[in-house]
């Protein structure tokens, strides 16, 4: 008996079959992605003690009120886009003056970096102390009885930023890791009217200005930029090296930001 | 004698279809790769404003670590008076709460704590760790999103994303 053909499968209608699915995901995904900032909100907490007054060089304070009018340290500001500018030179008026410099101007209030925030230096010696002497805090915390967990789980968080800053020194590779003023923050206070745009576009600044001050250290220390470090951590959350390049980054450069509910 | 045939009208061959498939495969494997799937779609109408160096939400989305609420003008414009600042909260994944209720900012924790419950296990981040991101329109008062963070405060959900459109990549 002769080889008999198999017929082919008519193929013909795989191209409508694909079609269908195609227009299936295109009524069903979008092409743009949501893009946010995240901003931590505060525990709340019932102040027991009065805190500390900040100076006023510390606090970079932006304004928008309800008629959509922007301040930033008491100066108008014309341009948002100009907040970007002036949130880096509150970060970096003071940043390359050395130990002794610090403290002359902290005194002279004639010094052009006398309303800017001060920035501290520590030696390795002194960060090793430092861990030595909140190690041994915390471990009295522990050995009071019924010790507020809350309490003793925050002298270890001093210990553990003790740590960091150890770890953040070696990569830094230098004999002084300058830290701005633990009380310097950014922040944002608006009015109930003030519109969204306005308080996104005070977001989008400051992140803007962290953007560019860690990306030129970036560059400074190790030849490429901090987008670089995001995108590498965006594919891979674990790689530890760049984890603890963008620590180091984090700590020369923090992102303190207090928004500051409105009342009227 | 010619040698060019003129002989009989001649049908134009038809056009070979058979590698319409795999072209229409290419694309429908690209919108699969390039694209995202769509949220609910709000009944409020948000216009977001822009941003730079805004953190892209894929990864907390894929985790369903994230839930998103809208503040803008609704669209049905019938009961406009009924909003405070003619601004209401559109909730993703519930059904609509009644119009008195709409811009009452008690609904944002209930639906918090039940989108949180209605989890599986597996999937559970402790309830601080699950972003709440806020879109809201241009126009809209920024005092609405400071009773939102006020409300997460209560229940410890403490993270919050503020939503802008952000063409530009790291």
């Amino acid at each position: 008996m002769a080889k008999r053909d198999i017929p082919e499968i008519n193929a013909g209608s795989m191209a409508d079959i694909a079609f269908l699915l195609l227009i299936f995901f295109l009524v069903t995904t979008t092409m743009d992605r949501d893009k946010a900032y995240i901003r931590p909100i505060p525990k709340k907490v019932e102040i027991t003690i009065p805190p500390e007054p900040i100076q006023k060089r510390d606090i970079c304070k932006i304004v928008a009120n309800s008629r959509n009018q922007l301040m930033l340290r008491e100066n108008f500001v014309e341009d948002p886009d100009e907040i970007s500018e002036l949130i880096l030179e509150w970060y970096r008026k003071n940043e390359d003056l050395s130990a002794a410099e610090t403290a002359a101007a902290s005194l002279n209030p004639q010094h052009p970096g006398f309303e800017f925030p001060f920035y501290n230096r520590f030696g390795m010696a002194e960060i090793d102390q430092n861990i030595e002497r909140t190690t041994k805090e915390a471990e009295e915390i522990e050995e009071v009885e019924d010790a507020d967990p809350a309490l003793i789980e925050y002298y270890w968080a001093k210990v553990s930023e003790w740590e960091k800053k150890k770890k953040a020194l070696k990569l830094y590779g230098k004999s002084e890791l300058p830290e701005i003023s633990p009380q310097a923050h950014i922040r944002i206070e608006v009015q109930i009217k003030t519109g969204y745009e306005y308080f996104a576009k005070i977001q989008s600044e400051i992140e803007e200005a962290l953007f560019e001050l860690r990306d030129e250290k970036a560059q400074e220390l190790w030849g490429f930029g901090y987008g670089r470090i995001i995108t590498t951590l965006g594919n891979e959350p674990t790689d530890a090296e760049f984890t603890q390049k963008k620590a180091l980054l984090e700590l020369l450069y923090p992102a303190r930001i207090i928004e500051v509910t409105p009342k009227n | 004698m010619s040698k060019f045939k003129k002989g009989g009208k001649k049908e134009a061959p038809g056009v070979n279809t058979s590698s319409l498939p795999d072209i229409v495969f290419m694309l429908l494997f690209f919108f699969m790769v390039a694209t995202t799937t769509k949220d609910a779609d709000p009944s409020v109408e948000v216009t977001q404003p822009t941003g730079v160096r805004a953190e892209d939400m894929t990864p907390f989305k894929q985790r369903s670590e994230i839930d998103f609420l809208y503040i803008g003008v609704p669209r049905n414009k019938s009961r406009l008076e009924d909003f405070k600042f003619g601004y209401a909260l559109f909730l993703d994944n519930v059904a609509q709460p009644s119009p008195g209720e709409l811009y009452s900012v008690n609904t944002v924790r209930r639906w918090k704590l039940d989108k949180f419950e209605a989890k599986p296990d597996r999937m559970q981040q402790p309830l601080k760790e699950v972003i709440t991101c806020v879109k809201a329109d241009e126009k809209a008062p920024t005092g609405i999103i400071f009773d939102i963070r006020k409300e997460l405060q209560e229940i410890e959900a403490l993270k919050l994303a503020y939503a802008v459109k952000d063409n530009g990549n790291y």
